[in-house]
């Protein structure tokens, strides 16, 4: 009777392609425990990318577990609408309901989404053939810019792109560093006055009846004019008013915590289990981190711009720099700016400004997903 | 080509319009729903 040995012993069968992914595993386990980067993600996608690759393990392949949570959480689109309801249910859209023209500032910071997308599609299908990017894989390389897990998830299962993994390790990765990503774009747009630009917070007190209307309104306005976007606004503005309506505590603190923790460590080890080398390791893959960081730079250079048109038009009353939160990084993006709003004026504090234009940023990329799940089907 | 600079054109539109409407929809909110408290600059 021969017995093959590479039949059932697994580092008879590893590839450079494993090797190099099983590494990779390992630093995103590091960057999540040793460094804190976004540990709550890439804790569960390390040590997903890592049982993803072990030969023989069978983990991402048909019937596997992986593959299974895969199917199920990530191909269904459920695992991200379940974290919005969690999400939602976390934000306070308080100080953007007090200061309602900072959506403007949201609008304009998706630029980099449809920016980068256009590039994507530049460098692959569109003119230049360099890479294997397909009008659908450049959308939803774009969506890296949403700044925004889930939504780049959506769109990028929902698109069906061969990039699915490497979009959502960089959106994770990006949103953890956008205290390096967003200061030297901002400072290099503003002058130093604009940076010192006072903006004292007025304490508006919002209603508990707008603070329960709001979302119910927004799902059905963002329903009725963008209606691909409705499953992903209509999860976060559900959370949302399980938070603010006062009778469910119960479901809210569920969502909050229980819900969202568990789906998260559902949806990071499947996602991790996407991340099989044969399929990660291509120049394609590089180049979609390369974008994403693209995608960041220009929705904040976009903010930023709108910020200083409203700084000429109110006659020096708004501070460029909170349009730099129109990026749904929430709440990173915030504390950037009050810090360095502080840096240049000791006694300005942007902070609540700052979170409006972020949580109407929230709003904003969950638009821009459905206008890009909306278009992009008509243009292919 | 032209084709993404049309998806890039009607998707800034579409997310000024979507948004410039529930802007209104919620300043018409405020007007509505109004706090019964005095506001306080902080």
């Amino acid at each position: 009777m021969g017995i093959n040995l590479t039949d059932f012993l697994g580092f008879l069968n590893l590839s450079w392609q494993s090797l190099v992914m099983l590494a990779i595993g390992c630093v995103l386990l590091w960057l999540g425990i040793a460094k804190k980067v976004e540990p709550v993600l890439l804790v569960p996608i390390g040590m997903g990318c890592i049982l993803a690759n072990i030969p023989l393990g069978g983990v991402s392949e048909q019937g596997g577990f992986l593959a299974f949570l895969s199917e199920a959480g990530i191909h269904t689109e459920i695992f991200p609408l379940l974290i919005f309801i969690g999400v939602g249910a976390m934000i306070d859209f308080g100080p953007f309901l007090s200061q309602p023209y900072t959506i403007l500032l949201g609008a304009a910071a998706q630029f980099g989404i449809f920016g980068t997308f256009f590039l994507a599609y530049l460098l692959g299908d569109g003119w230049l053939h360099i890479l294997d990017f397909s009008l659908r894989d450049a959308a939803s390389i774009g969506i890296i810019g949403s700044a925004d897990g889930p939504t780049s998830i959506f769109v990028s299962t929902t698109l069906q792109s061969k990039y699915t993994a490497a979009i959502v390790v960089a959106a994770y990765s990006y949103m953890a560093m956008v205290p390096i990503i967003q200061p030297p774009i901002i400072k290099a747009l503003t002058t130093k006055k604009e940076k010192m630009t006072k903006m004292p917070y007025i304490t508006k007190i919002i209603s508990q009846e707008t603070k329960i209307v709001f979302p119910i309104i927004t799902i059905i306005v963002v329903g009725l004019l963008c209606p691909k976007a409705t499953a992903l606004i209509g999860a976060l503005m559900f959370g949302n008013l399980l938070r603010e309506c006062g009778v469910v505590s119960s479901l809210s603190e569920t969502a909050q915590n229980e819900l969202a923790n568990i789906v998260t460590i559902l949806l990071g080890i499947a996602v991790g289990g996407m991340m099989i080398g044969t399929q990660f390791l291509r120049p394609e893959t590089i180049l979609v981190f390369v974008l994403g960081i693209i995608a960041f730079a220009l929705d904040t250079a976009a903010g930023v711009l709108l910020g200083k048109l409203m700084y000429i038009t109110s006659k020096g009353k708004v501070n460029p720099m909170i349009g730099a939160c129109g990026i749904s990084a929430f709440p990173m993006s915030s504390r950037v700016v009050q810090k360095l709003g502080l840096q240049f004026n000791p006694h300005n504090h942007l902070l609540m400004h700052a979170a409006g234009a972020n949580t109407a940023g929230q709003i904003a990329s969950v638009v821009a997903g459905g206008a890009m799940l909306m278009l992009i089907p008509l243009f292919s | 080509m032209l084709n993404a600079l049309w998806v890039v054109i009607l998707g800034m539109v579409t997310i000024f319009a979507v948004l410039g409407i529930l802007l209104l929809v919620m300043l018409a909110l405020g007007k509505i729903f109004k706090p019964k408290a005095e506001n306080k600059e902080g």
